[in-house]
């Protein structure tokens, strides 16, 4: 469904993402591990076209030189030059990294302006969905955002990019700095998701345990590179990730 | 009673001035500087509408309102959106721009004190022991309605929700499909817009002159200095705060000191409160 090979990004001189090849199939849970400045962030703004935003504005500010190379696919069509938000037109949604919610706004505004894509049906029905899998969602719906728990703002984050009508979401980092019992709902959660909303899922984390049983195929990123890939079952056998990302 | 009444028209005039600057820079960080040239652009608009072409009143309104939000788009696609989040840069572009329209239009002959524009309804009635024009009671009114249809839109509408969102975190709005060169063009000629809004209900009150566009920008950017940047609600409180300092300085003062109340509340403003009086963003990180 997506599918990035040789892809490299440079920020200045510095190999930010090496030969990266990942892809992720239709109705899949894709993880990709690695530690910090392992290239996640960078990786996730590249498949949603993210770094090509980045990019005008650092050379219209006389900035950093970002230089992007390779193909990113996306339903057979290469989408590598499209714009982010045509991008998110097509489906490809990203829920940031520290969640990047609108602090000023009400939770229901919030989870409205996501649905600025989706047509009023549309939107309404999945508002409806996304209060069901988060009540928590429904009760603060009145509440400015700023004011939310991180987890809350998590939950909203998701919520929001779902109103977009995503095909293939993208969620970078969405356990950062949250307890675990937090984290393993909004996990089981993102699999229902999955299964009820028929999308596909590429999930970022630096910590492998609590996002692992859900994953169908993992990919672990090292300075840049995809350094190991397999199905969960092959990557929880492997003795090196287990000691580096289960901390067993 | 005097001041009351005409404090508030005062008031609401600030306000028109301001709502288009404060929606232009609330949304895409833009400090337009070309908002007062633009203002007197769409008053001179609408004066060759109706003595050149001999349109009636409607139809110059209508197409002044629209002429004006085009040109505002088209200043944000061909110029400003290359120096797009350089807010220096932003502010020579824009002011360049003002100055051209400006002088363009002095040097075109605009000039002198024979431009006026025709009032809505003539006649005036009496509030108080105090006689005031309809046009004036048509600017509190209409100055109201904006700013109800704003706030409308801003919190109801597809396009005004997306808005606020691009005015809160550009990149996530980008990342929710919004494409944020287009919604700034559309900002922009919104608040154009309401240049020409306040331009064609304040302007028949006087003579279509260049300099009023200088003062108009002064007075647009006190306004939202001392309401806060970003905030509209700011904006329109402080616009009588400004309103009323502005009318009770030329009742007890004088009237040529009316200009330095808003210099003056700019000064005071950066020095008490920098962030203004109802600067949010500031307000909810120390809070938080």
């Amino acid at each position: 469904m997506l599918e990035a090979s040789d892809l490299m990004v440079f920020y200045e001189n510095n190999l930010a993402l090496n030969n990266v090849h990942i892809r992720c199939d239709h109705n899949q849970i894709v993880g990709v591990f690695g530690a910090n400045s392992a290239g996640k962030s960078t990786l996730m703004h590249a498949l949603s076209g993210i770094v090509l935003d980045m990019q005008k504005k650092e050379m219209m500010a006389g900035g950093e030189r970002i230089t992007v190379a390779g193909s990113v696919r996306y339903q057979e069509k290469e989408v590598m030059t499209v714009s982010p938000s045509r991008r998110a037109k097509m489906g490809i949604v990203l829920c940031p990294e520290r969640r990047r919610i609108f602090k000023e706004s009400t939770v229901l505004e919030n989870l409205k302006i996501g649905g600025y894509l989706a047509s009023p049906a549309q939107a309404r029905e999945t508002l409806a969905y996304v209060f069901d899998v988060f009540p928590t969602l429904a009760r603060l719906k009145n509440r400015i955002g700023g004011f939310l728990s991180g987890g809350e703002q998590q939950m909203l984050a998701i919520g929001r990019a779902l109103m977009a009508q995503p095909k293939i979401l993208l969620l970078d980092e969405p356990l950062l700095g949250l307890s675990p019992l937090m984290q393993a709902m909004l996990m089981r959660t993102t699999r229902e998701i999955r299964d009820q909303r028929k999308i596909a899922i590429i999930v970022t984390e630096q910590y492998a345990r609590p996002v692992f049983p859900i994953v169908d195929y993992a990919f672990i990123l090292e300075n840049g590179s995809a350094v190991l890939e397999g199905t969960r079952e092959a990557l929880m056998d492997n003795p090196d990730v287990r000691s580096a990302y289960f901390g067993v | 009673m005097e001041i009351l009444i005409y404090g508030t028209i005062n008031s609401v005039a600030l306000a028109l001035y301001a709502l288009g600057f404060a929606l232009v820079y609330g949304i895409c960080r833009l400090p337009n500087f070309a908002h007062g040239a633009l203002y007197v652009l769409s008053g001179f608009i609408a004066w060759t509408m109706i003595n050149t072409f001999g349109s009636n009143l409607l139809v110059a309104v209508v197409a002044t309102l629209l002429v004006t939000g085009i040109i505002g788009a088209v200043i944000y696609r061909l110029f400003l959106i290359r120096v797009r989040g350089m807010e220096i840069s932003e502010i020579i572009a824009s002011y360049a721009i003002a100055l051209a329209i400006l002088e363009g239009l002095r040097w075109g002959g605009f000039k002198g004190m024979t431009y006026t524009l025709p009032v809505f309804i003539e006649g005036s009635v009496t509030i108080g022991g105090i006689s005031v024009d309809y046009q004036r009671i048509l600017v509190v009114v209409v100055g109201a309605a904006l700013v109800a249809f704003l706030w409308l839109f801003t919190h109801y509408t597809r396009v005004g929700l997306a808005l606020r969102g691009m005015a809160q975190d550009e990149r996530a709005a980008l990342m929710l499909g919004i494409d944020s060169d287009m919604m700034a063009v559309v900002a922009m000629g919104m608040g154009s817009m309401l240049a020409a809004f306040a331009a064609i209900l304040l302007l028949p009150l006087g003579n279509i002159v260049v300099e009023s566009g200088y003062n108009v920008l002064i007075l647009a950017i006190a306004v939202c200095i001392v309401g806060g940047i970003g905030s509209w609600m700011g904006a329109v409180l402080a616009a009588f705060l400004i309103g009323f300092a502005q009318i009770l300085t030329v009742v007890y003062l004088g009237s040529h000191y009316q200009m330095m109340v808003a210099l003056l509340a700019i000064i005071l403003t950066l020095i008490l409160k920098p962030s203004g009086l109802f600067g949010q963003q500031k307000e909810l990180e120390e809070r938080v």
